[in-house]
């Protein structure tokens, strides 16, 4: 049996830390991994507990991300719980096996400390990593502090575990700015950590030799599609299944959290919509606009970014004038991905607020609060004006000429 | 371990087949008589891995499968990570007792052709190695990738004929050598490394048992005649397979914790390669007068190799 | 043969022809199970006692690949289970160190047993798929004088 840990009621840790005490408590069977800067910590800090006896199952450091999350894949077809970390590369070369994961419906636990897709190569935070994994069919969650890294990776197991979704979940969190800076958090009891999580329950394991079981056959144009439709109907409505984990951790802990996160929208006229860390800065900018310059601004912050949260955007939107939408990754040819889920979620609505794009952030730009200061500021510009009075996608906090693509065609 | 009793083959045909029929191998292939005989070699449970190849996608496309033990492709490169994840698992779960039938004896066996082995997988297979599970890779060399239809791999000879090293007016097809795909394995240092072929059965049981039974990893290169793309009659795959072992073209031996070796069968008469040769198409072209020099080259590697295994096995290094 | 080859489930489609379910009928995860009911341990149970699943390939035929077919002859086979260790397709059914004869449902005519059959004349011959077994035996050739 693997040592319990003392644990103060309010411990100092950084998100990457932070993480790895969650798939302590958690009591994972196979932990295969492959260090990548800035997640490198929470393998090294599992190993730390591998190396101190707190740690009863098996810790595979593989020989690239690719065959950590190969071995993770066989691992949970075996019928046990499964976690790693990875980030950035690291993420680009497991892509191919994060399909295949959740085409075998095997409730792994990645977490990812975002970082910047190189070239050229950067390891600071940005969310190309976690865009490059939106139609990998994993239940995507956001985390945007230390405490909230730990948390949600609990509630990671639980979610992913559920009988009634079986699919593989990342928790993400930034890297450096939450993955390396040291906050309060506050932890469960190594009990009642895993008494929230639960037991593994296997399901079509490998190991049970009474129903010998085949993974990974193939389907051409007769099976496939079926296959990834049923698969794509649980991912949808795993929605169910968050919210109860949610529910059950509040009760818990607390603390509570939602698929769509909201700060000051119950009377926002202009709004940002953002992910990670970003949201703090944001939801601290809004608040000096709503006292020093009277501008009712609110931050939306999509929680679940898999299944993405349609129902409640277009609630939580349906009385904002003008929206900024944040992408922290570069779409390349295209409006950013956030931003395109949004239009996609309020055009169906009679709302039709001004929305625009805005990229930021990339490779570990620093996201200052004045620059959120000035989005809001814009927005504000939109409502009064009644149309969109700046180009549809906007570069921000970028050296150089101004950049920006697209004229409203409304006005 | 329990294990099939291969004594004789009278003895060896009373297990009961937990590889089946209707698979979608082609009538002759060797692969299904290696895998067969994996199968048939041990009566213990079974976890499978398998990379994209050949024998992946002829035995488990939806809603079929061959198999009667517990298997899994996930892709090209990562069957050794597959199989060797699910033995972290075997060993976790068996420590805490969550196993459904903790005693029931396992063993771990990866398949892979030689492309996912000697190309596209290799790393994945070196670091399951040097990692140390407890657990088997058996490699079904037919020396090109003939699931895509007959491409070139870096276990192709010298002098074959191939869809991307092909023979033509100013070429004599494959120019590169093969890997040695044994002794890198065996400078891993792997317990039991070996190069195995069907036509010799037993020789070939006796060594998957050795492996099986080997605490550790353990690597198997097979000859497997490819009746499609080494292009033979299919009935004569034995033939075939025979003339290789018989040429030396692959020689059958093993290696002990990379430090000694053992050659397990001695032709009574070697024949010369350009017997083995003359028997396939895809060496067709080397029996033109001016590609005759590639077969005077491949004999004397042959002869070389021979050579140099002898040697090793005599200073029992 | 009987109750060898007369599986109940032995060949009962042609690859292919199974039913084609909707998206809410097809398993979670692409995963098959090779038997209907759990089984203590496979290698243990003959084949025409297992509780094979509709998934296993065994239920299906590949008998249309077929051009040619190996004729089993009972009266020169000294049982030495060549054909049935080198039978690509798990086509020779051997029970008690016994050969018994060829699945049809799973042969694809490979004429590799033939090739290995030691004796003389050989107890395996191929014939043309159309042709009747009883008159495939009637025809069989006699010894054969060694050449040398
Ligand atoms: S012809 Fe080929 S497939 Fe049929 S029984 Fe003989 S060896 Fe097997
Ligand atoms: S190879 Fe020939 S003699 Fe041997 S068992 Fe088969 S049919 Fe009989």
């Amino acid at each position: 049996m693997a040592d319990k840990m003392e644990l103060n009621e309010v411990e100092v840790w950084d998100g990457n830390y932070a993480a790895s005490q969650a798939l302590r408590q958690a009591q994972v069977d196979v932990v295969a991994a492959y260090p990548i800067t800035p997640s490198t910590p929470i393998v090294e800090n599992y190993g730390a507990y591998v190396a101190n006896g707190y740690v009863d199952g098996e810790y595979v450091m593989a020989e690239s991300e690719h065959g950590a999350m190969s071995a993770c894949v066989g691992a949970a077809a075996a019928g046990g719980r499964v976690a790693t970390a990875t980030s950035s590369q690291g993420f680009m070369l497991m892509l191919e096996v994060l399909y295949q994961a959740s085409g075998m419906r095997l409730p792994i636990v990645l977490t990812v400390v975002n970082r910047a897709v190189a070239s050229p190569l950067n390891v600071r935070g940005d969310h190309g990593d976690m865009y490059a994994g939106r139609d990998s069919g994993w239940v995507q969650i956001d985390a945007f502090n230390a405490q909230e890294a730990y948390d949600l990776t609990l509630c990671a197991f639980k979610i992913g575990e559920d009988l009634d979704v079986r699919l593989p979940v990342m928790v993400h969190q930034d890297g450096f700015v939450t993955s390396h800076t040291a906050q309060n958090v506050y932890p469960l009891s190594d009990e009642e950590a895993y008494a929230f999580v639960g037991d593994y329950k296997p399901v079509d394991e490998m190991l049970d030799f009474s129903r010998p079981v085949t993974y990974g056959a193939q389907t051409e144009e007769d099976w496939h599609y079926e296959h990834k439709a049923k698969q794509h109907k649980a991912l949808m409505e795993s929605y169910k299944v968050i919210d109860k984990v949610f529910e059950e951790f509040e009760k818990k802990t607390g603390r509570k959290y939602n698929r769509l996160e909201q700060y000051m929208m119950e009377d926002a006229e202009v709004a940002i919509v953002a992910l990670g860390t970003t949201v703090e800065t944001a939801i601290y900018a809004a608040e000096q606009l709503r006292k020093d310059e009277g501008i009712k601004a609110g931050v939306v912050a999509p929680r679940s970014f898999r299944p993405f949260p349609y129902n409640e955007i277009r609630e939580a939107l349906a009385n904002v004038k003008s929206v900024a939408v944040l992408d922290r990754s570069c779409p390349m040819g295209a409006m950013g991905a956030l931003y395109n889920e949004i239009c996609g979620a309020m055009a169906s609505t009679p709302a039709n607020p001004l929305v625009t794009n805005y990229i930021y952030g990339l490779g570990g730009r620093d996201f200052a609060v004045e620059d959120a200061k000035n989005i809001f500021r814009e927005q504000k510009a939109n409502a009064d004006a009644g149309y969109i009075t700046t180009e549809l996608q906007q570069f921000s906090g970028l050296r150089g000429p101004k950049l920006a693509f697209y004229e409203a065609k409304r006005s | 371990m329990a294990i099939t009793s291969i004594k004789n083959l009278k003895e060896f045909s009373t297990t009961n087949e937990r590889f089946e029929g209707a698979h979608l191998l082609c009538p002759g292939c060797a692969h299904s008589m290696i895998v067969r005989e994996l199968l048939n070699c041990t009566d213990d449970n079974l976890v499978l891995a398998t990379n994209t190849g050949c024998l992946e996608v002829s035995t488990a496309v939806y809603p079929y499968t061959s198999w009667d033990t517990s298997w899994i492709h996930i892709g090209f490169e990562n069957a050794a990570s597959a199989v060797t994840g699910a033995e972290a698992m075997y060993k976790a779960r068996k420590r805490k007792g969550t196993l459904k039938d903790p005693d029931a004896p396992v063993k771990f066996v990866a398949f892979g052709g030689d492309g996912s082995t000697f190309d596209i997988g290799f790393q994945w297979i070196s670091g399951a190695v040097e990692r140390g599970h407890d657990f088997t890779y058996i490699c079904l060399d037919n020396e090109n990738y003939a699931n895509t239809g007959g491409q070139r791999s870096s276990a192709t000879p010298i002098g074959a004929h191939t869809s991307t090293a092909q023979a033509g007016r100013v070429s004599y097809g494959k120019k590169q050598k093969k890997k040695d795909i044994v002794g890198i394995f065996a400078a891993h240092g792997a317990p039991y490394v070996a190069q195995l072929s069907p036509n010799k059965w037993k020789i070939m049981a006796k060594g998957f048992q050795k492996a099986l039974e080997t605490e550790g990893p353990c690597f198997i290169n097979t000859v497997s005649a490819c009746t499609t793309e080494w292009k033979f009659d299919p009935k004569d795959t034995i033939h075939v397979t025979d003339l290789a072992t018989d040429s030396l073209m692959f020689p059958i031996y093993e290696i002990i914790n990379g430090t000694k070796l053992n050659i397990l069968y001695r032709p009574k008469n070697i024949i010369p390669v350009e017997e083995y040769l003359a028997a396939q198409g895809r060496y067709k072209h080397l029996f033109k007068p001016e590609n005759r020099h590639v077969i005077e080259q491949i004999q004397k590697e042959i002869d070389e190799k021979w050579e140099y295994l002898q040697r090793r096995e005599e200073a029992s290094v | 043969m009987k109750g060898v080859l007369a599986t109940e489930k032995r060949g009962i489609r042609e690859l292919g022809a199974e039913e084609m379910v909707g998206w809410d009928e097809v398993t979670q995860g692409v995963v098959l199970h090779s038997f209907d009911t759990e089984v203590e341990n496979v290698a243990h149970i003959r084949p025409e006692e297992r509780p094979y699943s509709d998934f296993n390939s065994y239920t299906a035929t590949v008998a249309s690949w077929r051009v040619i077919k190996p004729v089993y002859n009972r009266d020169v086979c000294i049982d030495c289970q060549n054909c049935w260790v080198w039978c690509p397709d798990t086509s020779i059914i051997s029970r008690d160190k016994q050969m018994l004869g060829i699945d049809y449902d799973h042969c694809k005519g490979c004429g590799v047993c033939v090739e290995v059959c030691p004796t003389n004349p050989k107890s395996l011959l191929m014939f043309a798929e159309a042709e009747d077994n009883e008159e495939a035996l009637a025809k069989w050739p006699e010894k054969k004088k060694k050449e040398k």
